[in-house]
């Protein structure tokens, strides 16, 4: 008997087991959640800068609407500054109660979002990454803020056009914008120095960055690389990034905002001189390889085994407060094929924005454009550009006087500010906008490793993806029934 | 013994019902059988709802492709399992779990075997070194996954000890040739744990007479090892080599935290592979195609292994 015990009871685990894998959206296939990285734009920052007042009760009368905040902001940024925030709200208002809820990464939280939309379980506000912008609004689950900015007249001429472009969907403002960042060069002044390199002139362009970065790697007598000159994680958003500065379009019809995006170009010679660059600097050893984990770039930089990387403008912050005065940390622009690039084009303005879901009650929505328009104010702003190297979203947030005070302390900020001011508002630097944002940036990142490896030439691999990137968007658009 | 159809489990003893008449012996059955169901009924609905629902649902979504939230958008037949055979990353998949299966599930018996033969020595403090053996059953997947993450860390990790040595640009996790070894070890030292403890406790099950009489014989230590621990805890290997093969075809938890399938796809393994086609890329039909085709897989492997292994298999 106990032989078919053993067969019963294996077949019955493993039949449970199997279909833990393919059961219905709601169920995750892990078991323990695993709280993941935060998405890269997000800062680690060491210190807390102030404790957050004492939470407020909730709302026991009727009369007060309880609205639910999703945000995907970990660490410092979630545990301190939004929670402080909503305090903030909550304190002011008489009609509404806002409570923060951390759901994870952005892909963590899309996903509990479309669980949620089924069984009726959404939040009334939701903070969602620049790449599910598409998605969201073909999804047809939300209310676009513009809705809201009609109706009352709500001045938007303060807020950054470039930032607000990104988010602007068949002449809509689909949703509001809230943390927003573009990547930078971060660099070593003291090994500008030591290796004979000018510290406050830094490399601007790709040919430059090379000549730069091969001065600044050391290798021993055994030809072992013990500093790189630069280091970049296989990360598809520096992909996008590095193709917008050089003009090129990620998908067609101008990137998907004249019409719909039905297929993927970023296989153009722009997008091919970027892998090119990328792979000559790494068969050097001049370009460190860490995989995927913008972390382990950074933690390299600060234990000075490379010379240069390139980040999102909001790690800053916690990039200055790692090194601690060890080193001199200068900032430059992301770089550009050429000079005339940085007349022609530039970056993307990505991050995160704030989303309006549409079954919710009416109250809760007026609820939750309270909400949205109070993170956007200039203190709240400031308040949160200093938190976390985020830009602000309005001009008038860097007048505040807790932003002057943050900028004197960090300098090195003024790059991001100007980059941000010097790109040009076109198709170009309102970057891509397709329904498998998240497919794509993958598929890239899957052509990066195949580069470096050695198994297919740039071309060759982003021909490959381009054609993956196409079928997913045809699929998509035909299951949407957008075709 | 020879049977291996599961339904000589399952039917009832019917012997006693020869004392009733035709009729009786009918009723009996009847009332036997809704007793049995009774029985069984908090066992069956937990089943019929997480596991024979689901199950259906899969069939059906493989044969569609959905939108972005999962609601059925077109039907397409057959075309996403003949994607699976058209595209490489099912087929890599496959050969990479394969692979993986490999190196993970004869390491850990191997490696538990030796650590429960230590353990089972008669020593003052044993039971401080059998809990070390086995301190890996208490903590979790993710746990482990990134303690190693930081262990196998470029800058900071073992890395650092091995630059002091000599040893440089080990890359672990970064490269295609290291990576599902990387994981493959954590796994192994992950398993090791529960294994220990199982091998042990078979072993301590085993009689002592048996030594004994052995030794009267003239048997030494490695006769007695090859002649009568391990034909003992034959039973205990196979039903470890069915729970370790199945628990590494369905490894989750490290891949996610450590490579997210990367670099190179090397790492891919299927069930990841279904949750990155189903959560991230909303590929419904075609996850649901891969995770009915790990089902067969599994299926079959699990029953040839009941054909093959389980005959040499010695039971008490």
């Amino acid at each position: 008997m106990k032989k078919s015990l053993y067969y019963i009871v294996s077949l019955l685990v493993l039949i449970a087991m199997v279909l833990s894998a393919c059961a219905p959206a709601a169920e995750a296939p892990l078991e323990e959640p695993v709280a993941e990285e935060p998405a890269a734009e997000e800062p680690a920052i060491e210190e807390p800068v102030a404790e957050p007042t004492p939470t407020l009760a909730p709302p026991t009368t009727e009369e007060v609407v309880k609205i639910d905040f999703w945000h995907s902001m970990g660490g410092d940024l979630g545990g301190i500054a939004i929670p402080q925030m909503a305090n903030d709200f909550n304190a002011s208002q008489t009609q509404c109660y806002v409570e923060p809820i951390f759901q994870g990464s952005y892909d963590d939280a899309l996903n509990k979002l479309k669980a949620g939309l089924q069984s009726k379980d959404t939040p009334a506000v939701m903070q969602l990454y620049d790449i599910g912008t598409r998605l969201m609004v073909d999804l047809k689950v939300i209310v676009p803020v513009q809705d809201f900015i009609d109706r009352e007249n709500y001045d938007v001429s303060d807020l950054e056009p470039n930032v607000l472009a990104y988010y602007t969907v068949e002449g809509k403002q689909a949703s509001m914008p809230f943390n927003s960042s573009t990547p930078m060069l971060y660099y070593n002044k003291d090994m500008f120095a030591a290796a004979g390199l000018d510290p406050e002139n830094p490399p601007r362009t790709f040919e430059e960055v090379w000549e730069a970065a091969r001065v600044l790697t050391q290798k021993d007598a055994a030809g072992n690389v013990s500093v790189s000159g630069i280091s970049m994680s296989i990360y598809g958003w520096f992909f996008e990034q590095l193709l917008a500065v050089s003009g090129g379009y990620y998908v067609n019809n101008a990137n998907g905002r004249d019409a719909l995006a039905t297929e993927a170009t970023f296989n153009s010679p722009e997008g091919v001189a970027v892998l090119e660059w990328w792979k000559g600097m790494y068969d050097e050893g001049i370009m460190g390889n860490y995989g995927r984990a913008n972390a382990d770039v950074r933690t390299a930089f600060y234990a000075e085994q490379t010379a240069m990387f390139i980040d999102s403008t909001a790690v800053l912050r916690g990039a200055m407060d790692t090194v601690a005065g060890k080193f001199e940390i200068g900032t430059a622009y992301l770089p550009r094929p050429n000079e005339e690039a940085f007349d022609t084009s530039g970056t993307i303005i990505g991050g995160g924005s704030l989303w309006m879901i549409s079954d919710r009650p009416q109250e809760e929505l007026d609820c939750a454009w309270e909400f949205i328009k109070f993170q956007s104010s200039p203190d709240q702003q400031a308040y949160w550009h200093t938190m976390s190297g985020y830009f602000p979203i309005r001009q008038t947030a860097y007048d505040v006087p807790l932003a002057k005070d943050w900028r004197a302390q960090y300098p090195q900020f003024e790059t991001a500010v100007n980059q941000l001011h010097l790109a040009p508002n076109n198709r170009v630097t309102q970057g891509g906008l397709i329904g498998v944002f998240p497919t794509a940036r993958q598929t890239i990142e899957a052509a990066i490793e195949e580069v470096l490896a050695g198994v297919a030439t740039p071309q060759e691999a982003l021909d490959k993806a381009a054609q993956i990137v196409t079928d997913a968007i045809v699929e998509y658009n035909i299951s949407m029934g957008l075709d | 013994m020879d049977q291996n159809i599961p339904q000589t489990a399952l039917t009832p003893e019917l012997s006693f019902s020869s004392k009733f008449g035709k009729r009786g012996r009918q009723k009996r059955a009847v009332k036997t059988f809704f007793q049995a169901i009774l029985y069984l009924s908090p066992a069956l609905i937990l089943f019929i709802t997480f596991v024979f629902i689901p199950l259906i649902r899969s069939f059906e979504i493989s044969a569609y492709i959905t939108d972005p939230i999962g609601r059925l958008a077109k039907f397409v037949g057959l075309m996403n399992y003949e994607r699976l055979f058209q595209t490489t990353t099912f087929m890599n998949s496959f050969s990479r779990t394969l692979l993986f299966v490999l190196y993970t599930v004869p390491t850990t018996i191997l490696i538990s075997l030796g650590l429960a033969l230590l353990g089972d020595l008669r020593l003052k403090g044993i039971s401080v070194f059998r809990m070390i053996f086995s301190i890996s059953i208490a903590i979790s997947g993710a746990t482990a996954s990134l303690m190693f993450l930081y262990i196998y860390h470029p800058t900071i990790g073992v890395n650092y000890l091995l630059n002091l040595v000599g040893i440089h640009n080990m890359t672990w996790l970064v490269s295609q040739k290291t990576a599902l070894l990387s994981v493959a070890l954590t796994t192994v030292w992950l398993q090791i744990g529960l294994n220990t403890v199982i091998l042990l406790a078979a072993r301590q099950t085993i009689p002592e007479e048996l030594f004994e009489s052995a030794m009267i014989d003239g048997a030494n230590s490695w006769n007695k090892f090859l002649h009568i621990t391990l034909p003992m805890l034959s039973s205990t290997f196979f039903f470890l080599m069915v729970v370790d093969t199945l628990a590494a075809f369905q490894t989750f938890t490290p891949i996610h935290v450590m490579t997210k399938g990367g670099p190179l796809e090397s790492t891919n393994l299927l069930v990841y592979s279904i949750y990155r086609e189903f959560y991230f890329n909303g590929k419904y039909g075609f996850a649901a195609s891969q995770a009915i085709m790990l089902f067969f897989i599994m299926l079959l492997l699990t029953i040839l292994q009941f054909v093959f292994v389980e005959r040499k298999v010695h039971y008490e």
